[in-house]
């Protein structure tokens, strides 16, 4: 048996998931105040019903999300060793930073050495502020982070109580602001998380002892409650990513589809490109900083099932706020559910109270109700096709960096409409009638989230930068760093390197079973010429457990 | 404020050869630094997709034998259609300015197309220019060419052409490929003195060249008043640049660009793979998008390591003023060269291709057109490195033909064609925007 639970803004849904379906699944209003107890209270409804011992547990919250988004986190120290390049006013991520001496280049040579009393002069002023959190980031440390290590250093002598992170190992990709956000916002929520990962390990162990437990990544992979303690960070708008994988799991095509999950006050819109869904090629964007938070690219805007109909100086208003559910299901204003279901004559709930309600709202504003369900359903679905287009021609218009990604210019033909959450069976089939396309929806589609989080498999991206002419090569995550020895090293060699850094890695992290299902993403060489003769080569190799469903899950039932 | 456009191309699967400097290698520490520094992140920076520039787009500037399918590498179509996504752009207001980081290059290729001259195929500049008078309506254009090669190949595309201001600074041709770009080079007799050259003596520094933006460069395109400027902007001035002798630095070129304000600069040369480009391009955004760059500078940059010589200032002096007054009588000289009674100009030359190891013999014939800049007729033959000969007849008019021109060229090429003398026979119909060429061997014509 296994469970899936995600924590939403709104509302929090759960699944009791055994063979091909779902035996018990479970819809309640999240207590933002205690994210814990609603958690626990749905996990015992499942258990209740589990006939059998429950083998894993997959979570999937925003507690990350919120404690960075209300500014919630713990007053955190930045230092910033960023060399040469942009001014430092670029760099506008926290208001505690200090900016250190101390350059590396792309290739990982010192270009300058950090200065011992410039840091113990920046770690005696954070002492006396009393900030406790401090996170280090240096550009080009994904190269060498030699200096990011001599600060982490000299703060664990000198400080042993400050919690101390470095971006290397957080993120070994390119880009100095994003590693250094990433870094930011782990610091910033590390205490946070492991406080909540030690309660809900002890609670899962008094309630379900032997059931693994997992935490879902916005990436759509799942990662061990051991292994998220240090990546909160992973964990943000894993609820999206949950829905997208749900949708994946109900529909198993490999075709490219748009998934449009209808939530009560927003409606988040994924890509599947045949079947895969698709990244946000710049990272996950946290409050206003791209960092380096693999996750899904999902437009998400403010319109949802509930979303209230209202009218303001003789004008219609759609939304953007909810106050309650639909008229229809016992709510005290109209919504667009209502306005679908009066318009297409779905006859959801009490049809009259949808109808009253429009009434008046077509009285105000001097038009008949059939017009103005019109109006009503023309604008949302127009809404959500602008955003569909959009979301295809940003994909087709990433940057290309080789003529054969020019010459094989990818453009996205769409087949599917995926309907998802509780308002999308009203939706969705219009708006698949109006993209020209078919749609797909599932007696679990309301719950597909809490189905995603149940079935989906542990993800993990290493990436190896292999350096000969230096002989040095650093894996990310992690920030390990090694030497090459061998003469001729080839890209043969580079993948193999990358493989066993992918298991060993994926070992340390409760993955066993998957390091064979390896794909390569990334395979670069380049020669290093030096006057007309070579002087080495640099490869970069990227493989991954891409996301997907553990191994017993073989469909759900219709 | 408008974003910056860029658009970034290393062409990371494409080199002239494994060790060549225009190799895959060459933008991959230019990519490292600008990813690190995550500066396409800014709000300031925008950034775009290359695409295919198309034959016809190619056909409005050159004359590729024996066609662009042929001659054209795709890596050179996706360059040259790089700047015109970046003309695209700018001309619809959705950047302030733009900047394309791409290769191949382009300046060392002329109209008359055999093969590869100085790692250049199609001329990048010259095909945005053609576009955006056609497509955008443009008329009057400068070129400020800032490689430490002289720009020979955007300098004869627009030799004959008086809406064009080309200016190329450079190391003095005595001592560089392509041993061109001397003072006296002023452009044709209807063009005459809006082709500027500055050769600069080796080891010149930011100082001198400063100089010479400041008293030359500047001064002249505020007199000259175009529509558009354009940086065909090389990196190999930098003192680092291991195929020239110059000793420019990034700030150097962030504080040109920023004086220069160009409208589109176009990446041209710099083999300083690691030591200049990575900072020159980061210098150069950062110049275009105005954000402060003082604290960009190379590995081993010293201020005080390059001092400009008495000498070589007074010499960029005089340099100035003679190049300032040339500019400044260029419309008696036309007058005179309009009025010698000639009907046409001829002009025989030889041109070789290094990289392709050929040479080229062509014959220009020029109509000294009292209403325009006059049509031209160019025979041009070739043993190509293939090994196959080619003679071939083009005639080209240009974007502002006057109707007297463009009749007599559409005959040129009408009466050429009962002569089967030429392999190939191109017509460069810049009014109607059509491009005929003749294969003579199977009577085929076709019409871009």
């Amino acid at each position: 048996m296994l469970i899936g639970i995600d924590v939403g803004g709104t509302f929090t849904d759960g699944v009791l998931f055994s063979g091909s379906s779902v035996l018990r699944s479970v819809k309640q209003i999240t207590d933002e105040t205690n994210l814990q107890k609603t958690l626990l209270e749905v996990l015992d409804e499942l258990l209740a019903h589990a006939a059998k011992p429950v083998r894993r547990i997959v979570l999937s919250t925003t507690l990350v999300t919120n404690a960075l988004a209300t500014g919630q986190g713990e007053r955190t120290a930045l230092l910033l060793i960023p060399g040469s390049g942009l001014p430092y006013s670029a760099y506008r991520i926290s208001p505690d930073t200090w900016i250190l001496k101390g350059g590396i280049d792309f290739r990982g040579r010192e270009i300058e050495r950090p200065d011992k009393k410039e840091v113990d002069q920046a770690l005696a002023e954070i002492d006396a502020l009393g900030i406790k959190r401090v996170a280090v980031a240096g550009k080009f440390s994904n190269r060498n982070d030699l200096h990011e290590r001599m600060v982490r250093d000299i703060i664990n002598n000198r400080y042993p109580d400050m919690q101390v992170c470095i971006s290397n190992e957080i993120s070994g990709r390119l880009n100095f602001p994003r590693r250094a956000v990433t870094c930011y916002y782990t610091a910033m929520t590390l205490s946070e998380w492991n406080r909540f990962a030690d309660e809900i390990e002890k609670a899962v162990k008094d309630r379900a002892p032997g059931s693994e437990l997992h935490i879902l990544k916005a990436d759509g992979g799942t990662m061990t409650l051991e292994a998220s303690r240090k990546q909160p960070c992973e964990t943000v708008f894993s609820g999206p990513a949950a829905s997208t994988m749900g949708a994946v799991a109900l529909t198993r095509e490999k075709a490219n589809s748009v998934v449009v999950d209808i939530g009560g006050t927003t409606t988040d819109i994924s890509l599947l490109i045949e079947g895969e869904p698709l990244y946000a090629s710049r990272g996950a964007l946290i409050r206003g900083h791209l960092t380096h938070v693999n996750s899904f690219a999902i437009d998400s805007i403010p319109l949802g099932g509930d979303s209230t109909i209202w009218v303001e100086n003789q004008e219609l208003k759609i939304g953007p706020m909810r106050r309650d559910v639909a008229a229809c299901f016992g709510g005290v204003s109209p919504t667009v559910t209502d306005a679908f279901s009066v318009l297409l004559e779905l006859g959801l709930g009490d049809a009259q109270a949808s109808r009253a309600g429009l009434q008046e709202v077509a009285g105000q504003l001097g038009t008949e109700i059939g017009e103005l369900c019109q109006r009503i359903v023309n604008n949302v679905i127009q809404q959500l096709t602008r955003s569909i287009v959009y979301m295809f021609t940003q994909w087709e218009n990433e940057p290309a960096y080789k003529v054969w990604e020019v010459i094989n210019k990818k453009s996205f033909v769409l087949h599917r409409v995926i309907g998802i959450g509780a308002a999308a069976p009203a939706i969705i089939p219009l708006l698949a009638r109006e993209l020209d396309v078919g749609h797909f929806l599932h007696r679990y589609s309301p719950v597909a989230n809490a189905v995603g989080a149940a079935l989906v498999r542990p993800t993990l991206a290493v990436e190896v930068h292999v350096d000969t002419q230096n002989g040095v090569y650093t894996v990310s995550p992690g920030g390990l760093r090694g030497e090459v020895t061998q003469r001729n090293f080839q890209l043969q060699d580079a993948k193999e390197l990358a493989s066993k850094y992918l298991a060993e890695i994926g070992k340390k992290r409760g993955m066993k079973g998957y390091a064979d299902q390896g794909q390569f993403y990334l395979e670069e060489q380049f020669n290093v010429i030096r006057g007309w003769d070579r002087a080495g080569r640099l490869f970069d190799v990227g493989i991954q457990i891409a996301p997907g469903f553990i191994p017993e899950y073989e469909g759900v039932t219709e | 404020m408008k974003p910056t456009g860029v658009l970034f191309f290393p062409a990371f699967d494409w080199a002239i050869s494994p060790t060549h400097p225009e190799r895959e290698e060459r933008l991959l520490y230019t990519r490292d630094q600008i990813f690190e520094e995550g500066i396409m992140d800014l709000p300031q920076i925008r950034e775009y997709h290359p695409r295919l520039a198309t034959a016809k787009e190619i056909s409005r500037v050159h004359f590729c034998v024996p066609d662009v399918e042929t001659r054209v590498t795709q890596a050179h179509l996706v360059s040259a259609g790089s700047a015109l996504v970046m003309a695209d752009a700018f001309m619809n207001g959705e950047v302030q300015n733009a900047f394309a980081i791409i290769r191949p290059p382009g300046h060392h290729a002329m109209t008359v197309c055999h093969g590869n001259r100085g790692f250049c195929d199609i001329n990048n500049e010259a095909v945005m220019v053609e576009y955006l008078r056609q497509k955008h309506g443009l008329k009057r254009i400068a070129i400020v060419d800032t490689d430490v090669h002289h720009g020979d190949g955007t300098q004869e595309i627009f030799w004959h052409d008086p809406d064009v201001l080309f200016i190329s600074f450079h190391q003095d041709g005595r001592t560089l490929y392509p041993g061109s770009g001397f003072t006296d080079e002023l452009g044709g007799p209807l063009a005459y003195g809006t082709t500027i050259n500055i050769p600069m003596a080796p080891r010149t520094t930011d100082e001198g060249i400063h100089y010479i933006l400041d008293n030359l460069v500047l001064p002249i395109l505020e007199e000259f008043k175009p529509d558009l400027v354009i940086n065909s902007a090389g990196q190999d001035n930098h003192y680092s640049d291991p195929l020239a002798n110059m000793s420019f630095t990034a700030q150097g070129y962030a504080v040109l660009n920023q004086k220069l304000r160009p409208d589109i600069a176009v990446l041209e040369g710099g083999y300083s793979v690691e030591t200049a480009l990575p900072y020159i391009n980061m210098g150069i955004i950062m110049a275009m998008a105005g954000i402060d760059f003082s604290n960009l500078r190379e590995p081993d940059y010293n201020p005080a390591r390059f001092k400009e010589s008495p000498n070589n200032m007074q010499y960029i002096k005089s340099l100035v003023n003679k190049q300032l007054e040339n500019f400044r009588t260029r419309g008696e000289r036309v007058e005179k060269n309009r009025s010698q009674g000639k009907e046409f100009e001829t002009i025989m030359k030889n041109v070789f291709y290094d990289t392709d190891y050929l040479h080229e013999e062509q014959r220009l014939d020029l109509r000294l057109c009292k209403d325009c800049c006059g049509f031209r007729r160019i025979s041009s033959s070739a043993t190509q490195k293939n090994g196959r000969y080619y003679s071939v007849f083009c005639v080209s008019l240009p974007a502002a033909c006057c109707p007297s021109c463009a009749e007599q060229a559409r005959k040129s090429y009408q009466d050429m064609k009962d002569k089967p003398i030429y392999n190939y026979i191109y017509l460069q119909d810049r009014i109607k925007d059509e491009f005929r060429c003749l294969d003579t061997t199977t009577g085929e014509e076709t019409i871009l």
